[in-house]
């Protein structure tokens, strides 16, 4: 009796945490008229997927995606790649001002996006890559950086140093050691990275908004953020638009969600 | 040799890129707070502390300060509060339906904060809303409310948007933290004849301090830094009514185009936060060696 009434309680809690997305989610499948119907109504009498098709007539939809796969994934590799190599020299190295750059990863993450955005702006401008995707990867990148580098020097520390050892004996260079030992056996690690990469540039709104101006180099939350409220009766389809764009970090939250909660409570994550 | 130009080598695309977002910023940043600095016409003369001044003689600076350290922390004591009792319901052992409601719970944290925005600003809708809906078939109220849209319940309304995007990250660490308390605490307490309530506020709450504290200062630093929610549910409005520090940046420089005024106002959030953030590493390298 005792073990129902939890699950009556977890299951309204549950109800009110998804509410939001639920009703943005039945929304989607409604028409334009259906929104603005008095009482709203969960069930209407016609739902349908129109509104998922509508709205790539609406917004540029289909550039706004290409642009979030691009900047999302170029940082991805970008990062893990420069990631990889500090965490390598970071868990395998002793040196000089280690101590010093690992902090240093951990302020830059608390720095705030609004104290460091008119220095990028004119520094991007002035490089002539305002409103180009290089300009946001290599903005995305950076901020990205510190975060990666700080997931991989923890994977890294968990691999023995003995087996890299072995490879040295057999007359393997440090690098071959990092390339053919290292990362095969962090790679579940480097792909939970990866996805941590991914989906901090694929929602990141803040730099986009600001350093990109037109269609062709805008991403989806850019697109989405802009035309909310601004067009006030195309409830049903900017939802589905909504919807669609969750769809990629709700899919790999899944994926990876024993080592997405296990990074949070290393409180790690942003 | 050699071996000690390695790691320096392996370092330096990292390096590179630190320092474009870390110390190129920040030195541009205070030389352009004390310049005329105009998104139009560029770089000017230097004007001493003008900028300062501007931002502290303007009214907006101070309702914002007001609602960011408002917005900060309730939002962050609010998260937390629901992040705690979240993590207690998950803690007790009823099976492994837990860790369904547990992943249901985290899917505010996982998408993305302009779909949270835009789910929150379309439920709070004036006239086809669910909230206004609801409130008036309970009878609690009898005209639709412009939750948004007036200035005594815009800046509430985003912090509640708030703090239902930020609870599933401190009920994630309170859960942690829960997992880690030695199960013999416990056990001693029962043959004692604890009570459940005594339980909780002698064993369970203290040995989670250290997790409130990093909590505590985590929050405040990402919701004094958070521009994604006020922007996309109000952008600052009804006439900066809900205005915070981080629009108020962007309000300067791009839409005002004055730069210098923006750079002056984003250093005093810097001050702000490096103190805070100071604080944290002090508790954090306390918590965990590197």
């Amino acid at each position: 009796m005792k073990k129902f009434g939890l699950i009556l309680l977890m299951s309204l809690v549950a109800f009110g945490v998804l509410l939001p997305i639920l009703w943005m989610f039945d929304t989607s499948l409604k028409t334009m008229i259906e929104t603005a119907h008095l009482p709203p109504r969960w069930i209407a009498p016609e739902m349908s997927l129109q509104a998922y098709v509508d709205m790539f007539n609406f917004l540029p939809f289909a550039r706004y995606t290409l642009s979030s796969l691009i900047t999302a994934s170029a940082t991805t590799v970008l990062t893990l790649v420069i990631g990889s190599l500090a965490a390598f020299a970071l868990s395998r190295f002793v040196f000089r001002g280690k101590h010093l750059f690992l902090l240093v990863m951990l302020l830059s993450q608390m720095l705030p996006g609004s104290s460091i955005i008119i220095p990028f702006f004119e520094l991007i401008r002035d490089l002539r890559l305002f409103d180009t995707h290089v300009g946001l990867i290599l903005v995305h990148s950076a901020v990205q950086l510190p975060f990666v580098i700080w997931l991989l020097y923890g994977f890294f520390r968990t691999i023995p140093q003995e087996v890299e050892d072995a490879a040295l004996i057999d007359g393997c260079s440090r690098l071959e050691a990092l390339f053919r030992v290292l990362l095969p056996l962090a790679l579940p690690g480097l792909g939970a990275t990866a996805i941590f990469a991914f989906l901090g540039s694929w929602n990141e709104f803040f730099f986009a908004l600001i350093l990109t101006s037109s269609d062709a180099t805008q991403t989806i939350p850019v697109g989405i953020g802009l035309f909310v409220g601004e067009y006030l009766d195309v409830w049903n389809q900017m939802s589905a638009a909504a919807v669609l764009f969750s769809l990629p970090p709700l899919v790999l939250f899944l994926l990876v969600q024993r080592t997405f909660i296990k990074g949070l409570s290393a409180g790690a994550i942003k | 040799m050699r071996r000690r130009i390695t790691p320096i080598l392996l370092l330096l695309p990292a390096l590179v890129f630190t320092l474009f977002v870390l110390v190129y910023p920040l030195v541009l940043n205070l030389a352009n707070a004390f310049r005329q600095v105009s998104l139009i016409h560029g770089v000017g003369q230097w004007v001493g502390l003008k900028n300062f001044v501007r931002v502290m003689q303007d009214e907006v600076f101070w309702l914002s300060l007001k609602n960011s350290i408002l917005y900060a922390g309730l939002g962050t004591i609010l998260s937390m509060v629901f992040g705690l009792f979240a993590a207690l319901l998950l803690n007790i052992k009823i099976g492994r339906i837990t860790s369904v409601f547990k992943l249901i719970y985290t899917i505010p944290w996982v998408i993305s904060p302009v779909v949270a925005g835009f789910a929150w600003k379309w439920i709070l809708n004036d006239q086809s809303g669910l909230i206004n809906h609801w409130l008036k078939q309970l009878g609690l109220i009898s005209d639709n409310i412009t939750w948004l849209g007036s200035a005594d319940t815009a800046l509430l309304c985003v912090i509640i948007a708030r703090v239902w995007q930020f609870f599933p990250f401190a009920m994630v660490m309170f859960f942690a933290g829960l997992q880690a308390i030695p199960v013999e605490q416990y056990e001693a307490a029962d043959v004692d004849g604890a009570k459940s309530l005594d339980k909780l506020f002698h064993i369970t709450l203290p040995n989670l301090r250290t997790v409130t504290g990093v909590l505590l200062l985590l929050g405040l630093i990402w919701s004094f830094n958070d521009f994604n929610m006020v922007f996309v549910m109000t952008r600052g409005g009804p006439i900066q009514a809900s205005m915070v520090l981080p629009v108020l940046v962007r309000e300067y420089s791009f839409v005002q185009f004055n730069l210098g005024k923006g750079s002056a106002l984003s250093i005093l959030i810097f001050m702000v936060l490096f103190g805070l953030s100071l604080l944290y590493l002090k508790v954090y390298s306390r918590r965990e060696s590197l």
